[in-house]
């Protein structure tokens, strides 16, 4: 039994670093379609298009589970995720969940930012997304996100054409908030540091 | 009481008013702010539900339970060869992988051509699974639709239930390449999300038990759910079978008297050991089971009792335990088990999420005879929760197989096990 069990850890040890580099290199062969729209890094420059870069592991494997299934609705992401195994989804969920994420620049308007403070007490955000909005497992980190995506992610919860994870929390929240809420809250958390 | 209730939660919200101010970050404030309470015992709260339904009405011991997320392609081949070595069974029993890859895999259902459909909670799809010379080939021949954790197959066709939607699928063994849109036979159900996710139990007439769970913990309900009732899938027509049900996602008709029987989940936020998950009995059409008044056959709720007593209504055949989680069960019929597991109920257990230690994640055996009286239950097969708050697998639903071996769902490693017996 010891034997067979140190004969195991051996094999891992040997295994493991040569395993990982050429995985390492596979999936960034992979991920070269992701940068055209989601950036270099990770981080977009794209309007509408959300940085991807140290988002929780989990919460990236969910979306594009939910592209593959069908339940949250892309033109773009659609094709991709079709084509995509379990695997590939597990590799390209640790490959940009280990990428620095996007930092927020300065904060041009922070009476706005104020506002959506209120706002994201009221709606009992760092509930799931946490205390520093980073997000944790299959929940987004919010902070330094694109402001006009995180704009676009509530409208699309709000209208129902997006139904997420977690219960369908987020079409719940999203569903009673006011275009004033989404804008301040969204501009908080888009410059939080 | 109720007064002293309403004074301390004031004082709550005064001490977190005042730690807010002083500690001044917005995320301070968001952690201190006092418990929600809820109003959920008018119908403002359900046609408008909150964006937390399944939250409030926790106790300050219990903030920050929340629903684990699984693994989002479930357990790889290797992790699945592992899982199945660390769970338990009675001597001469042994588990398999029968299929992977069957992401939230939930109620499973027979087609007469041997073809295996399992539905999916919030991924959408339906699954169908074949048998390739002996390896499994699990196809998704629908997509899309809400929440489809229910289906049946009768007379060659495929109902799958999708929240307000009882769908029929024709001649689906043939069309597994292009099932079509299908044809709606029932839709005189609510589109709740909360608690709207169906079972489905075929009786011998050929009629389906459906449970409708109330868009809440506890409160009130609509008088449109909290019940079961039972529908002709030929004509749309329905009864109601079963008030005073809270969330029941399991059942089956005895082989013996032709009765329903169903698991039960309990509300939330009593306490880690209060109030006991069911199983119930229907002895005759329109029972009450309790729910909101009473829970568990003698505890009356602390705020929706409202004068009643527990006597007033159905009490369980068996309580399985505070946050268990019964979902889907089966009768066994079946000859490949001993003897004396002819007609026991085995019991899929989902497991916790708002218990510190969770408990559950196993199959349970309960032994009873048809008059539902002295129920005994004992674990059948457990090992899938790790530590405290660990998950590697949560069991939803059971089947048998035509050899006599049973088949189990599993949505958080995305699998079907097969558990059978031999003689040793």
């Amino acid at each position: 039994m010891r034997v067979v069990r140190s004969g195991i850890l051996f094999a891992a040890l040997l295994l493991a670093p040569a395993g990982q580099a050429a995985d390492n290199a596979a999936i960034k062969e992979k991920a070269a379609v992701c940068s055209g729209c989601h950036g270099e890094n990770g981080i977009s420059q794209t309007e509408n298009i959300p940085s991807l870069a140290g988002q929780p592991d989990q919460f990236l494997q969910w979306q594009l589970v939910f592209f593959r299934a069908g339940s949250r609705k892309n033109d773009q992401m659609q094709p991709i995720a079709e084509e995509i195994t379990n695997e590939d989804i597990r590799n390209f969920g640790a490959y940009f969940s280990q990428m620095t994420p996007p930092k927020a620049e300065e904060d041009k308007d922070p009476d706005l930012s104020k506002k959506g403070a209120q706002v994201a007490i009221g709606r009992r955000c760092a509930s799931c997304h946490t205390d520093s909005f980073a997000g944790t497992k299959a929940v987004a980190r919010l902070a330094g996100q694109r402001e006009e995506y995180l704009v676009k992610a509530l409208h699309d919860y709000k209208a129902g054409a997006r139904v997420g994870g977690g219960v369908a929390a987020m079409a719940d929240v999203a569903y009673h908030m006011s275009d004033e809420e989404i804008t301040a809250v969204s501009h908080y958390l888009a410059y939080f540091r | 009481m109720t007064s002293m209730f309403h004074r301390s939660v004031l004082a709550l919200a005064a001490v977190a008013l005042l730690a807010g101010t002083s500690a001044g970050s917005a995320q301070q404030q968001d952690k201190n702010r006092a418990l929600k309470k809820y109003e959920s015992g008018t119908k403002e709260f359900w046609t408008h539900p909150p964006d937390d339904w399944f939250l409030g009405d926790e106790t300050e011991a219990q903030k920050g339970l929340a629903p684990p997320s699984g693994p989002p392609t479930g357990a790889s081949d290797a992790e699945l060869a592992n899982l199945v070595k660390k769970i338990k069974l009675p001597p001469g029993f042994k588990i398999d992988v029968y299929a992977s890859g069957v992401l939230a895999a939930r109620q499973m259902a027979w087609g007469d051509k041997g073809t295996l459909f399992v539905g999916s909670f919030g991924l959408g799809n339906v699954y169908a699974i074949k048998d390739n010379n002996g390896k499994k080939e699990v196809k998704t021949i629908l997509k899309g639709l809400n929440m489809p954790t229910g289906l049946a197959v009768k007379d060659g066709a495929l109902y799958v239930i999708a929240v307000d939607k009882l769908i029929r699928y024709d001649d689906i063994e043939n069309k597994l390449d292009n099932p079509g849109e299908g044809k709606v036979v029932y839709d005189d159900m609510p589109s709740y999300a909360a608690h709207g996710w169906k079972y489905i139990a075929v009786d011998k007439e050929g009629w389906f038990y459906i449970p409708f769970g109330p868009p809440f913990n506890v409160g009130i309900p609509p008088t449109s759910v909290s019940q079961i009732r039972r529908v002709d899938p030929k004509t749309g027509n329905a009864e109601i079978w079963a008030l005073g049900v809270r969330n029941s996602v399991g059942g089956d008709v005895d082989p013996r008297t032709g009765k329903y029987w169903f698991t039960e989940n309990a509300r939330d936020w009593v306490s880690d050991d209060l109030p006991s998950d069911k199983l119930n009995m229907i002895s005759k059409i329109g029972e009450h089971f309790g729910y909101p008044y009473c829970h568990q056959g003698d505890l009356p709720d602390p705020k929706f009792a409202m004068g009643h007593k527990c006597s007033e209504f159905t009490p369980p055949v068996l309580n399985l335990g505070a946050h268990v989680a019964p979902l889907g069960m089966k009768f066994y019929t079946g000859d490949q088990f001993p003897p004396e597991y002819k007609n026991n109920i085995l019991i899929a257990e989902h497991g916790s999420w708002n218990r510190h230690k969770y408990q559950g994640g196993r199959i349970m055996r309960v032994i009873v005879g048809p008059d539902g009286k002295n129920a005994k239950q004992e674990v059948f097969a457990s090992g899938w929760i790790e530590g405290d708050q660990g998950y590697l697998g949560r069991p939803d639903d059971i089947i048998l197989a035509k050899d006599g071996s049973i088949l189990v769902a599993d949505d958080w490693a995305g699998a079907i096990y097969r558990i059978s017996y031999s003689k040793k």
